[in-house]
C-alpha cells in the first residue's frame, strides 16, 4: 500500500503547474463552502434568536383552536379566560424543558399627544417574564429611559420612530384609545417609561410594549390572546410541541400551538434563500473540482500510458490501475481540503479580528459579520472532496486501465 | 514436459481494410533453461510472437500451453498473476517507472505480489547487485545511462525468479560493448538461477552468444 501511495504523491508533484491549479480550484472551493457554512450558520442563530427572544414570540405559541382563522371578527370568543390562562399554564410549567409559559394579549388602537395621533400596536407582556424571554437581547434592545414595569402599570416602552413622531421623550404622557371587546371606545392615558429600537424598520414607527394588565384594561377583558412558551433549548421544539399539545387535549383544552419557525415567515424566508445559494454555490464548486480533477488525471492518464502498461505487463490487475489513480485522486482532494482548511482559518480569523458590520435588508441597525467555526462541517466537506476527487480520478483511469496492454506499452 | 508451447499461432492486425498477417501459424516448442534467440528482419513478427508468449496480446487463433496447460484463454486478473508470478518483462525501451527509484523500480513486482516492502527491499537489493549497480539504488531512471537503465529493468524482470524472461530487442538501443555485457549478465543468470531466456534480435552479433536459434521470417519459422 505504502509503496502506491508514495507512487501516486511523487507523479502528484512531478506535475507541479499543473497540480497546483487543481490544489488551488479545490482548496478555495473548499474554503468557499466553509465560509458560507459558517456565515448563515452564524445567521441562522443570530436569526433564530431574534426571532425567539428579540420579536418575542418564544418556543411555541398557544392560542385557544380556531383563534388565527375566527379571532378577528369574534376576539371574545376565541381568548383565553383567566381560569383556562392558569390551568394552562400550570399544565405547561410541569414540562422540564419549559423555562416559563406566559399570557399576553396584543391590541391596537390610536396613540394621541393631544395635538397628533397615529395608529399603534402594542404587546401587552407580563414585564418580568418579557425580560426573561429577552434574555441577552435585552442588551441588544437599549432603552433610553425606564423599561417596563408592573408598579406603574401605565407606563409604556414606545418604538423610536413612533415616539420621535409623536414628539414624546420619557416621563412625557399620551392617551391610547381603543374598541373594547364588547365595542365600547375606551381611552386610558399613558406615560413613556422608555423609548427603544425593536430592530425592525418596518414596526419601528408604530411598536409599543405595554404592560399585560394595561393591555387587558384597554380592552376590558380577564383573558389573553396567546400563550407564549419559552423553551430550554430551540432543538427541544417540536418535540414539546406535540407533549404539550397531548397534555392539553388531555386536559380538555382545545387549542393551537404553532412553533416560533411558524411564526416568523421572515426566518424561513431567509433561510430558504440562503439554502438555495448555498446548493447553488456547492453545486458550482462540485463542478469545479470534478471538472479540474478529470481534467488533471485525465491528462496524467494519457502521458502516463506506457506507464500504465508496463504496470499492467509486471503484472498489476485492472483493477490495481483504477486503485492507484484513485488513491492519486484522494491524495488531491485531500492535499487540496488542507490547503483549503488552512485559507478557511486564515479568512475566519481576520473577519474575527476585523469584525466587519453591515445591515441587512429589514433591520434598523447594522450587524456583525460572524462566520462560526463548524469543525463538523469541515470535517464532513474533506470528506467529500476527497470522495468527489477520487470518482473523478477513476472516470479516465478506466479507461486506461481497460485498454490493450501491447497498445498501451506502444504509445510515446 | 515443454515450458512454452506454441499450436499454429495465427495473429492478424486490421488496420482499417487491410489485414497484417503478422504471425502466419507458428509451432514452436521452448523447454527450461533455455537461451533462447528469435532472429529475424524488422517486421517478421518477433515482437508479436513474445507478447503472446508474455499474455499481454492474444493470438487470432492458435493455443498457447505453459507446463501443459492451455493458457490463451484464462482471465484477465489471472493472466495479470500469470505474467507477475512467471514472466519477466525487458523492453527495448527499458520502461523504467520515471518517479520511482532504481531500488523502487526493481520493488515493484514484488510489491505487485503483495510481499512486504522490507522483504522486497532486501531482494531488490540484491537483485541490484547481481547486475552491479549497488551504488544506484537511489538513483532515478533519468539520471542513469542507457546500459544501467537496461540492467535495472534486467533486475525487475528476475527479482520474482520467473519461469521465463521475455526480452525484446534488449540491446538495441545500446551500443555494442554495453550490449555484450548486457547479454553476459544474462548469460551469467541463466547458468546460475537456470532460468529460461527468449529475446528477440535483429544484431547478428549476439547470435554466438546464443544456445538456440529461432528464424523468423514474414510471420514463420525458417528455422
Ligand atoms: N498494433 C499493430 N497494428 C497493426 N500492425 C501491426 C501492429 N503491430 C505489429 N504490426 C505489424 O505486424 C508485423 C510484425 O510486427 P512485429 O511483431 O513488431 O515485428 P518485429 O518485432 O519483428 O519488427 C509488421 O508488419 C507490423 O507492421
Ligand atoms: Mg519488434
Amino acid at each position: 500500500m505504502n509503496q502506491w501511495i508514495k507512487l501516486s504523491f511523487r507523479n502528484i508533484i512531478k506535475n507541479k503547474r499543473r497540480s497546483f491549479v487543481t490544489l488551488m480550484a479545490i482548496a478555495m472551493g473548499f474554503t468557499a463552502i466553509n465560509l458560507f457554512s459558517g456565515y448563515t450558520h452564524s445567521t441562522y442563530e443570530g436569526m433564530r434568536a431574534s426571532a425567539i427572544r428579540g420579536s418575542g414570540i418564544g418556543h411555541l405559541t398557544i392560542y385557544k383552536k380556531g383563534w388565527n382563522k375566527f379571532g378577528k371578527s369574534d376576539p371574545d370568543k376565541y381568548m383565553i379566560d383567566k381560569k383556562e390562562i392558569n390551568k394552562i399554564i400550570k399544565i405547561i410549567e410541569e414540562n422540564d424543558s419549559v423555562i416559563l409559559a406566559t399570557p399576553r394579549l396584543d391590541i391596537s388602537g390610536i396613540v394621541s399627544n393631544g395635538r397628533n395621533s397615529t395608529i399603534f400596536m402594542a404587546q401587552g407582556v407580563i414585564p418580568a417574564d418579557d425580560k426573561t424571554i429577552l434574555g441577552t437581547f435585552f442588551d441588544f434592545q437599549p432603552v433610553t429611559g425606564k423599561t417596563l414595569n408592573t408598579k406603574k402599570e401605565y407606563g409604556v416602552q414606545m418604538a423610536t420612530d413612533l415616539a420621535q413622531y409623536l414628539q414624546l421623550k420619557p416621563e412625557d404622557d399620551a392617551v391610547v384609545m381603543a374598541a373594547t371587546l364588547d365595542g365600547q371606545l375606551n381611552a386610558l392615558d399613558i406615560q413613556i417609561s422608555g423609548v427603544y429600537d425593536t430592530g425592525l424598520d418596518a414596526i419601528n414607527d408604530k411598536f409599543m410594549k405595554v404592560p399585560f394588565r394595561f393591555a387587558q384594561s384597554l380592552y376590558d377583558s380577564e383573558k389573553a390572546d396567546r400563550i407564549v412558551v419559552l423553551l430550554d433549548n430551540w432543538k427541544n421544539t417540536s418535540i414539546v410541541q406535540h407533549q404539550i399539545m397531548k397534555q392539553l387535549k388531555d386536559a380538555g383544552i382545545k387549542c393551537e400551538i404553532k412553533t416560533w419557525e411558524e411564526l416568523s415567515a421572515f426566518y424561513s424566508n431567509v433561510k430558504n434563500m440562503f439554502d438555495r445559494v448555498f446548493l447553488f454555490i456547492f453545486s458550482i464548486v462540485l463542478d469545479i473540482v470534478i471538472m479540474s480533477t478529470v481534467n488533471t488525471m485525465g491528462m496524467s492518464v494519457i502521458e502516463r500510458t506506457r506507464e500504465i502498461g508496463t504496470l499492467r505487463a509486471l503484472g498489476i490487475k485492472k483493477r490495481g490501475i483504477n486503485m492507484l489513480f484513485a488513491i492519486e485522486g484522494a491524495m488531491i482532494g485531500f492535499i487540496g481540503s488542507v490547503v483549503g482548511v488552512a485559507f478557511h482559518m486564515m479568512i475566519w480569523f481576520i473577519i474575527f479580528i476585523a469584525s466587519p458590520t453591515y445591515t441587512p435588508p429589514g433591520s434598523s441597525s447594522p450587524v456583525p459579520l460572524q462566520v462560526d467555526f463548524l469543525p463538523g462541517t469541515i470535517f464532513f466537506m474533506l470528506m467529500c472532496m476527497i470522495f468527489l476527487a477520487l470518482i473523478a480520478a477513476i472516470l479516465p483511469a478506466r479507461r486506461a486501465a481497460n485498454q490493450n496492454v501491447v497498445d498501451a506499452l506502444g504509445h510515446v | 514436459m515443454n515450458l512454452i508451447e506454441m499450436k499454429n499461432i495465427i495473429k492478424d492486425y486490421y488496420l482499417g481494410e487491410t489485414i497484417v498477417q503478422a504471425l502466419r501459424g507458428i509451432d514452436l516448442k521452448i523447454e527450461k533453461e533455455e537461451f533462447t534467440a528469435i532472429w529475424g528482419p524488422s517486421g517478421s513478427g518477433k515482437t508479436t510472437l513474445l507478447n503472446l508468449i508474455g499474455t499481454i496480446d492474444e493470438p487470432s487463433s492458435g493455443d498457447l500451453y505453459f507446463n501443459g496447460d492451455k493458457i490463451n484463454n484464462i482471465t484477465d486478473n489471472n493472466k495479470s498473476e500469470f505474467r507477475n508470478n512467471e514472466i519477466g518483462f525487458i523492453f527495448q525501451t527499458f520502461n523504467l517507472i520515471p518517479v520511482l527509484s532504481a531500488l523502487e523500480n526493481v520493488m515493484l513486482p514484488l510489491q505487485i505480489m503483495g510481499v512486504s516492502a522490507s522483504k522486497a527491499k532486501k531482494e531488490a537489493f540484491m537483485r541490484l547487485s547481481d547486475v552491479e549497480l549497488e551504488q544506484y539504488v537511489n538513483s532515478r531512471p533519468d539520471k542513469m545511462s542507457g546500459g544501467q537503465r537496461q540492467r535495472v529493468a534486467i533486475a525487475r524482470a528476475l527479482i520474482t525468479n520467473p519461469s521465463i524472461v521475455l526480452a525484446d530487442e534488449p540491446t538495441a538501443n545500446l551500443d555494442s560493448k554495453t550490449s555484450n555485457s548486457i547479454i553476459e549478465i544474462m548469460k551469467k543468470i541463466n547458468k546460475k538461477d537456470k532460468t529460461t531466456f527468449i529475446f528477440s534480435t535483429h544484431d547478428q552479433r549476439l547470435l554466438d552468444q546464443m544456445d538456440r536459434l529461432i528464424q523468423l521470417e514474414d510471420g514463420r519459422i525458417t528455422e
